[in-house]
């Protein structure tokens, strides 16, 4: 195919478009929504998803100490533990109150431990976090610094919320997977409905085009390129809707199941080229079914 | 050369064409004449390609159109010009969009698209109607406006059906001229027509057909 075509070809599918503006307006007004949902969809599991993933660490972290710690030592630990950002001691569990803990949740298996002739448990600080900065709190030289301070035998976080979370974020995940493939056919069967309406009133002038000599891609490639401007389009516009809704909710700052969101950020940069390309993808392949069988002169 | 091999045509119980077999050489004007519904049309669709004998085989220079793909016919009409009865212009085109499409769809150079459409719309007569679409034209321009667009590619094979049905006899005059002139220069022509003047004056081969069937030859 002559690369001289290709201008002709442009114009040719612009030229489609703007006559049939009723359906393209349709199809792609159909195709943005669709395609804004399931930007909506992702944009909520990714805040979501980093929210989470800050707190499930850090709701409570314990730090054991050595054994034969002294006093001095300990009032180090705990500056030690209060120069992390959004930390906060919680409370002091001395070695006899974890032994009176587990005592207590051993109830009348306890006697098990009086057979004990030292305390085998450690005393620790239990440490929450507040603030914007949990998830970077991990990171934090302070963080490593307190993992390093005599006295300090092991800094433990609480692994049961993690796997909560993981379970239910795998959950979203599947719906979201869900909910987007049946979008994604949904856009796939607009496009190839819209260019089939577009094929369908020229008709007339797809046989003279053929009657002339013109082969079947010459007839066809106007075609796939209106469905990969619409691909464009509704990617591009549906994307341009959600950033602004999103700053529309940002500066309102959006307060969502009650728990303000203190980082809402937008849709990081790969899952945007990502959605961008499916939306182009869809086009295409929705354009090309339109067309496949359509041809038979 | 266009050899056609006991062609059979039908349109459900309507039968179009029945047992045709005909020879035309290369360069060779021939007309075909008959009355309304003889099979004219149906004949001349059938060597372009437009249309799918029931039975027989049909040759262009050697090729046998029902063994060649769909691209090779394609290829193969760029080089046949065909001359509508109902003309098959684009309503949405202007005259000189409608003729250069011929070459346009061979991806030629712009410059040359353009140099040549100017020079078929000349020889039908029609440079200053280049920018009019076509139901601003008359009949008989929309019938030079198929003319050019058949012969600005400069077709190997000219089938013109019907192609000066909608003109007055001195534009005839001139259309038959200057389908001989491209017959001079190596084009093979063949033009359907049921007009006796047009045959009258002219010594050359003629196929009669009626209800499908080749009846005589002159
Ligand atoms: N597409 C079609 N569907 C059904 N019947 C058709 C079709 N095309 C042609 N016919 C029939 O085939 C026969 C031959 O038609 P054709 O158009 O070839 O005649 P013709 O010789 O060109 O007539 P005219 O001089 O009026 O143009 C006619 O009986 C016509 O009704
Ligand atoms: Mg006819």
């Amino acid at each position: 195919m002559s690369p001289r075509l290709w201008p002709y070809f442009l114009k040719q599918a612009i030229w489609n478009m703007i006559k049939n503006r009723g359906v393209h307006a349709l199809g792609l007004g159909t195709m943005v929504a669709s395609l804004l949902i399931f930007g909506a969809f992702l944009l909520l599991f990714v805040n979501l998803d980093t929210w989470l993933r800050g707190w499930e660490h850090a709701l409570s972290m314990t730090v054991y100490l050595d054994d034969g710690i002294s006093n001095a030592q300990r009032n180090k630990v705990a500056s030690m533990i209060k120069r992390i950002p959004g930390a906060r001691i919680k409370r002091f569990i001395s070695k006899a109150d974890a032994l009176e803990e587990l005592r207590d949740a051993l109830g009348p298996q306890s006697g098990l431990l009086d057979g004990l002739s030292t305390n085998p448990l450690p005393a620790s600080f239990e440490v929450v976090f507040k603030g914007p900065e949990v998830a970077k709190t991990l990171s934090s030289q302070a963080m490593e610094k307190l993992k390093k301070t005599p006295g300090v035998e092991e800094v433990q976080f609480t692994r049961e919320w993690q796997q909560r979370f993981d379970a239910l974020m795998r959950m979203v995940r599947l719906v979201g997977f869900i909910i987007g493939g049946l979008l994604c056919l949904g856009v796939l069967f607009i496009v190839a409905n819209t260019i089939k309406l577009a094929i369908y009133s020229r008709k007339d002038e797809i046989e003279i085009l053929k009657l002339v000599g013109a082969t079947d891609w010459f007839v066809k490639v106007p075609f796939l390129l209106e469905g990969l401007i619409q691909g464009i389009l509704g990617g591009a516009l549906s994307l341009l809707t959600l950033f602004l809704a999103y700053l529309l909710l940002a500066t309102k700052k959006m307060q969502l199941l009650s728990f303000p969101i203190l980082n809402f950020t937008f849709l990081p940069s790969e899952y945007v080229i990502a959605l961008l390309i499916v939306s182009v993808l869809l086009g295409l392949v929705g354009s090309f079914i339109a067309v496949g069988r359509f041809f038979e002169l | 050369m266009i050899q056609l091999f006991h062609i059979y045509k039908n349109f459900g119980a309507n039968i179009a064409l029945n047992d045709i077999n005909l020879r035309v050489h290369e360069g060779e004007f021939v007309f075909v004449t008959g009355p309304s519904g003889a099979g004219k049309t149906t004949l001349l669709r059938l060597i372009f390609g437009a249309e799918r004998p029931a039975g027989g085989h049909i040759l262009i220079n050697g090729i046998n159109l029902s063994r060649i793909s769909r691209t090779r016919l394609d290829l193969l009409r760029r080089k046949i010009g065909f001359v509508f009865q109902d003309f098959k212009l684009l309503t949405n085109r202007t005259v000189f969009q409608n003729v250069s499409l011929a070459l346009e769809v061979t991806g030629e150079r712009r410059s040359f698209i353009r140099k040549k459409t100017r020079q078929a719309l000349k020889l039908v007569g029609l440079v200053e109607k280049e920018k009019a679409f076509p139901l601003q034209l008359s009949g008989g321009e929309q019938q030079r406006v198929a003319i050019a667009r058949a012969i600005v590619k400069d077709p190997l094979i000219l089938l013109a059906d019907e192609p000066t049905g909608n003109l007055d006899p001195e534009l005839t005059k001139d259309i038959m001229v200057l389908f001989r002139s491209i017959h001079m220069k190596g084009t093979t022509v063949v033009v359907a027509t049921h007009s006796r003047e047009l045959l009258a004056g002219t010594a050359q081969r003629t196929v009669f057909l009626n209800r499908g069937r080749i009846v005589g030859e002159e």
